[in-house]
């Protein structure tokens, strides 16, 4: 029962991670209609920016987030502007293959840059851990997964009583609609990346303390945030939420009981089903 | 004669909305039968059922005095019975000829025989100056006109024509009227789905109503065209004007 | 909406003599080459650049004619180069058994992941062609007892082959796998003419431009899209056993891996030119040459465009040789944002242009 409790609860730790990719990933598909293939590689950004901090400014993970986030969102809108901009009319197979093209150019300039040595960031907390019940919590594990409640709470917030949330909100919906009413849809474009951006190097901050950093660190992100916004529906921010914390815990529960080699094959799995059989994920209305 | 077409109590549903409910009506061999009603009455969901891409809910649909339910669009067009899109759909990369070609393959494995097939429906529809041309770039008129040589290349017996003349300038319209009439004569059996009344009433032998997913009336144009119902609910004007 | 100019284009020739006669030359002097050099390291180019052409031109039939983009290829290829290199380890199965074998294995495998993936369209095809290849990598690197996992497959030796009774390979130094490349090479790009000039190739573009209207002409979509992947998947896995052979090492990461296969497979057609026969095979020596250049550059001394004390090579060696997935980043991005119709398209316009100058005083061309 120990062991059941202890995967549950590390697998919603994580999974608060996952869903904060997947809400990044889900955010630029509702707004733009992009899939964003270089997903996994801007986390990989977050993570050596965070990395980079530590290592010379001696900034602690957590507080680094100050710096991280707001230049995460600055490159990703940068992007945005400067090239995925021109491909959002283009056929989904050409938007998917720019992305893949601009995620093997930051993965490997950042191996030019640092070598694809295997990096590891370790503050004084990074091995320690909580005990409740006989269940060991490991702590900066715990605190990114409070981060990432307070961020998603910020979130909704944002998206939910702001004016420009409610744009973003509704340029998801129905792009040619906010248009006619006025909404900036390019300037509302151009949030939506560098928030989905943000998003997904604030989750590489969080990883950071606790996973080995290196170039191509970002790949398996990138499948994994597709399976969490699959899950959840695709462009629904509660959806990609619920969807992280289940493929966590699903991970989690699949490495204890199934085998750890497995639990990535047991989400693939999922996957393809959910694809299958509920193509409009757990919470969307299925097709007609 | 028995009828080539039957369509026999047919209902769609999509999930509690029905789109078609009990529409019953049969097609003669070599007529031109018009289906007319305003949008969102049923009628492209009534083609859809027919060649294949929705299974009818209820009832049935004969071609020839085979049932149609559950057969695949490819079957059924293979068998035959071959329909044109309201939204044109051509092969956009591909150019005219080989547009047709498509079509014509159906019938022949050999691509001389296609393209010899495909080079007498452009000509049957004008479009033959154009063999050469990338589908994607032609104006919607000349657009209208690849579709249906495309269908006709399939050799089809009962040709499903979908609002063929919408966007069409009243030339361009005509001439496609011209080519309806010319089909019949050679023999071609067509249901014609169009908003144009004028036109319907010209070629039509008879002429199906659907409105709200129902048939409201069925009858010759003369007949429809003083159906009081159907002057109540639609025509009215356009008849009278 | 912008509608694009008429273009006007020659309807597609069912058969073309001079074509025809340029292809068989250029098979025959490719032949030449062994005989006209020993470097190991040319031919080592030579036999990535033919394993390159095949890949891509494989992954065209289904990517670029029929337009279902798989970004799951690598499941082909490492399945190929398994089936072979474990028949020929663990039950001394001669490889060109193990080969045919292969490719039949592909096209049972295609039949699976096509039932289970053609039923999506668009990025849901492309992200389950992903997972379904992820899975089998996955597995592959978990079923020890099968694959000998992440440890990999070593070969010991390929034996000789004996062709009637005077005439034996061996399967030593790199001529033998030089002819193996080169006529998958030709059998692949020859798969992509095939394709082009018959019913098949007309049904796989229909599908390719619009499913539904495909449909309503009378093709079955399933049906074609299935043939065109087995197609696909037969010839990528002779890839995959060739490559195996030839660099006597596999392992699921390297034969399985999503951005050095699957990706890359894509990649070559993208750049070269979607859909077309010669895209492929551009876009295979283009690459091929990059990343090799990048990796080694050494065979540009041995073929003396560079002198033995050249800075270049040391400074390719010390700062660029991890940087040629780089390089195919920045094609990518340049080819989708400014050349569609990739590199073929750049030079097919550039060509358009020189011929038209000379002329562009002369009575314009008729419009049709």
């Amino acid at each position: 029962m120990i062991v059941f409790f202890q995967s549950l609860i590390s697998g919603i730790l994580v999974g608060g991670i996952y869903a904060l990719i997947g809400i990044g990933l889900t955010i630029i598909f509702g707004v733009m209609r992009v899939i964003n293939f270089a997903h996994g590689d801007l986390l990989m950004l977050g993570m050596y920016a965070t990395w980079l901090l530590f290592k010379y400014l001696g900034l602690d993970p957590y507080v680094a987030l100050v710096v991280t986030m707001p230049l995460l969102f600055l490159w990703g809108a940068l992007l945005q502007k400067v090239i995925i901009n021109r491909v959002l009319g283009a056929l989904p197979q050409n938007q998917i293959l720019l992305t893949i093209g601009l995620g093997l150019i930051m993965s490997n300039s950042v191996m030019l840059l640092f070598t694809s040595d295997y990096r590891i960031l370790t503050t004084s907390y990074s091995s320690s851990s909580f005990s409740l019940l006989g269940i060991s919590i490991s702590q900066p594990l715990l605190y990114s997964f409070l981060v990432t409640v307070a961020i998603t709470g910020v979130l909704f917030w944002f998206l939910q009583t702001t004016d420009t949330g409610q744009a973003i909100r509704a340029t998801a919906q129905d792009r040619d609609a906010a248009q006619l009413m006025g909404i900036n849809v390019k300037r509302m474009s151009v949030l939506a990346f560098g928030l989905g951006t943000a998003l997904a190097g604030t989750a590489g901050a969080l990883l950071a303390p606790t996973y080995y950093i290196f170039p191509q660190v970002g790949g398996p992100f990138t499948l994994k945030a597709f399976v969490v916004v699959v899950l959840g529906g695709m462009g629904s921010i509660v959806g990609a939420t619920l969807g992280g914390v289940l493929i966590g815990v699903t991970e989690s529960m699949a490495a204890v009981y199934v085998g750890s080699g497995l639990k990535e094959l047991v989400v693939y799995v999922l996957f393809l089903l959910i694809l299958l059989f509920r193509p409009a994920g757990l919470l969307g209305k299925s097709r007609a | 004669m028995t009828a080539i077409l039957e369509i026999k109590h047919v209902s769609k549903f999509f999930g509690g909305l029905s789109a078609n409910s009990d529409v019953s009506f049969d097609v003669e061999p070599g007529s031109i039968t018009g289906l007319i009603g305003p949008n969102g009455a049923g009628k492209t969901t009534l083609f859809n059922c027919i060649t294949g891409y929705y299974p009818p809910s209820k009832g049935d649909i004969l071609f020839k005095g085979e049932r149609m339910n559950g057969r695949q669009p490819d079957q059924v067009c293979r068998l035959g019975m071959a329909r044109t899109w309201q939204k044109v759909r051509p092969l956009a990369k591909m150019t005219v000829v080989d547009n047709v070609m498509v079509g014509a393959l159906l019938r022949t494995h050999s691509l001389r025989v296609a393209r010899e097939v495909a080079m007498e429906r452009l000509e049957v529809v004008k479009l033959a100056d154009k063999a050469g041309a990338l589908a994607g770039g032609l104006p919607i008129g000349e657009r209208k006109k690849l579709e249906v040589a495309r269908v006709l290349a399939t050799r089809p017996e009962l040709l499903l024509l979908d609002e063929v003349m919408g966007g069409l300038n009243p030339a361009e319209s005509e001439e496609i009227i011209l080519l309806i009439l010319e089909l019949k004569r050679l023999g071609l059996t067509q249901v014609v789905i169009e908003h144009d009344m004028k036109a319907i009433m010209r070629m039509s032998d008879r002429i199906v109503v659907l409105n709200s997913g129902e048939k409201l009336a069925e009858g010759t144009p003369q007949e429809v065209a003083h159906d009081p119902e159907v002057v109540a609910a639609y025509l009215g004007e356009a008849v009278h004007a | 909406m912008r509608a694009p100019p008429v273009a006007l284009r020659r309807p597609a020739r069912g058969f073309s003599t001079p074509a025809l006669l340029a292809y068989l030359t250029v098979i025959a002097l490719l032949a030449l080459v062994p005989q006209l050099t020993h470097k190991p390291s040319l031919l080592h180019l030579w036999i990535m650049v033919f394993l390159a052409i095949s890949q891509g031109a494989a992954w065209n039939v289904i990517g670029g004619y029929t337009g279902q983009y798989s970004v799951g290829h690598a499941a082909y290829f490492g399945l190929g180069a398994y089936i072979t290199m474990l028949l020929l380890e663990m039950h001394q199965v001669p490889p060109w058994y193990g080969l045919g074998l292969a490719m039949v294995g592909a096209v049972l495998l295609s039949v699976i992941i096509g039932a289970i993936t053609f039923r999506l369209r668009g990025p849901y095809f492309v992200l389950a062609s992903i997972a379904v290849a992820e899975i089998i990598r996955l597995a592959a690197l978990d079923f020890r007892d099968f694959t000998r996992g992440a440890e990999g497959i070593l070969l010991s030796g390929i034996p000789p082959l004996q062709l009637g009774a005077h005439l034996t390979i061996r399967f030593v130094g790199k001529q033998p796998f030089f002819y193996a490349a080169l006529a998958l090479a030709v059998l692949a790009v020859s798969s992509n003419w095939v394709v082009q000039h018959t019913k098949l190739g007309y049904y796989f573009q229909a599908i390719r431009e619009d499913q539904d209207a495909a449909h309503s002409l009378g093709i079955n979509p399933t049906l074609h899209k299935s043939i065109a992947l087995a197609i696909s998947a037969a010839l990528t896995a002779a890839a995959g056993a060739i490559f195996g052979l030839y660099v006597r090492f596999i392992d699921p990461n390297i034969v399985f891996s999503l951005p050095d296969v699957s990706v890359q497979m894509v990649l070559i057609c993208i750049i070269g030119g979607i859909g077309t026969i010669l895209g492929p095979v551009l876009g295979a020596v283009v690459l091929v040459l990059l990343s090799e250049t990048l990796r080694n550059p050494g065979w540009l001394v041995q073929v003396g465009v560079l002198g033995e004390d050249s800075t270049l090579v040391d400074f390719i060696e010390q700062r660029l040789s991890s940087a040629h997935v780089l390089v195919y980043g920045v094609l990518v991005v340049i080819v989708i944002l400014f050349a569609p119709d990739g590199l073929l398209g750049v030079l097919r316009k550039g060509l358009d242009r020189l011929r038209r100058r000379p002329g562009a005083s002369a009575a314009p061309r008729a419009a049709a």
